[in-house]
């Protein structure tokens, strides 16, 4: 099942087996794609939508110099161009960060979803919503956090987001990025990303290595990241590991 | 709208040396990365910029 994590553990948007079976109906075509490579262009004419089933994506802009900012990271289980369904034109492109699993689904089966099924056109729509809501709290994390305080914000978020994904135990989880993607992500350099992990590391509060993230300290990281993580809209009882 | 409105920072950010960069830490939300030569240049920059300012302070003073 290609849609078993989409909106797993969201509040209030459990699919019901007639919608899950009607998503699943409606891919039309798994494929396979490589790390770093760039699926949609800012400015193409979108007929399908992506749904991601294994890796990471991102949005991003590039400057005029070709420096990357990461607007956005996706992970297992989010629907991630869903936008380019009313947009049909996307201002950013979108492009894998590992090597991932997507499913897509053409437009013509989300216009027959959205004249059938209105519940599961609602909830198609708490999911851009959802992505709207994190593009606010990554706004926030660069408008007012600290180099320090972005990293643990997003590696906070990141945590809470794979736990509803069920790929984290809410300490330990696999993240193919780098460092330097990081750095993209938080609006840092790379040697600055370096020291703030050094610094994550020798405070006790998380390790970010070989692809692997420990959070030691999970409160206090997302106290020095001023993360909550009401944005997320995840379902009670909180995912987060009690300490 | 919040009751709290941005005021200019009272606290000095703090800086230091990494693999030969220059880290600036705050205050507040600044995270910037420079060249040794560039931070030499800003730091120059804000001291004279710091002197302009106190400058100014005074004359308000001498006018009121």
């Amino acid at each position: 099942m290609f849609t078993e994590r989409f909106l797993r553990d969201k509040r209030g948007v459990h699919l019901e087996r007639d919608e899950r079976d009607r998503l699943e109906a409606s891919i039309t075509e798994i494929q396979l794609v490589e790390p770093r490579k760039t699926i949609v262009r800012a400015g193409e004419v979108l007929q399908q939508s992506t749904l991601l089933v294994e890796g990471i994506m991102s949005r991003h802009i590039d400057d005029r110099h070709g420096l990357r900012q990461l607007v956005a990271v996706h992970m297992p289980g989010d629907f991630v161009d869903l936008h380019a369904f009313p947009l049909k034109v996307l201002e950013h492109d979108v492009g894998t960060m590992t090597s991932a699993t997507v499913a897509i689904v053409p437009h013509t089966e989300l216009e027959s979803i959205m004249e059938e099924m209105p519940q599961l056109t609602r909830k198609l729509w708490f999911s851009t919503l959802l992505d709207g809501a994190i593009h606010r709290a990554w706004i926030f994390r660069l408008g007012r956090l600290d180099a320090i305080g972005r990293v643990a914000h997003f590696l906070s978020e990141t945590n809470v987001r794979l736990v509803s994904a069920g790929l984290s135990d809410g300490r330990r989880f696999a993240l193919g990025l780098t460092q330097a993607d990081v750095a993209e992500i938080c609006g840092l350099t790379n040697v600055h990303v370096n020291r703030v992990m050094r610094h994550l590391r020798e405070e006790r509060l998380c390790v970010f290595r070989s692809s692997l993230v420990e959070i030691l300290d999970p409160v206090k990281l997302a106290a020095r990241g001023q993360f909550d993580p009401a944005y997320l809209y995840i379902a009670l009882p909180d995912p987060r590991p009690r300490t | 709208m919040t009751d709290y409105i941005a005021q200019p920072q009272s606290e000095p950010g703090t800086a230091s040396a990494e693999d030969g960069l220059v880290i600036l830490d705050g205050p507040n939300g600044l995270a910037v990365t420079m060249s040794p030569t560039a931070a030499a240049q800003t730091g120059q920059r804000l001291i004279a910029a710091a002197e302009i300012a106190e400058r100014q302070i005074t004359d308000a003073m001498h006018r009121q």
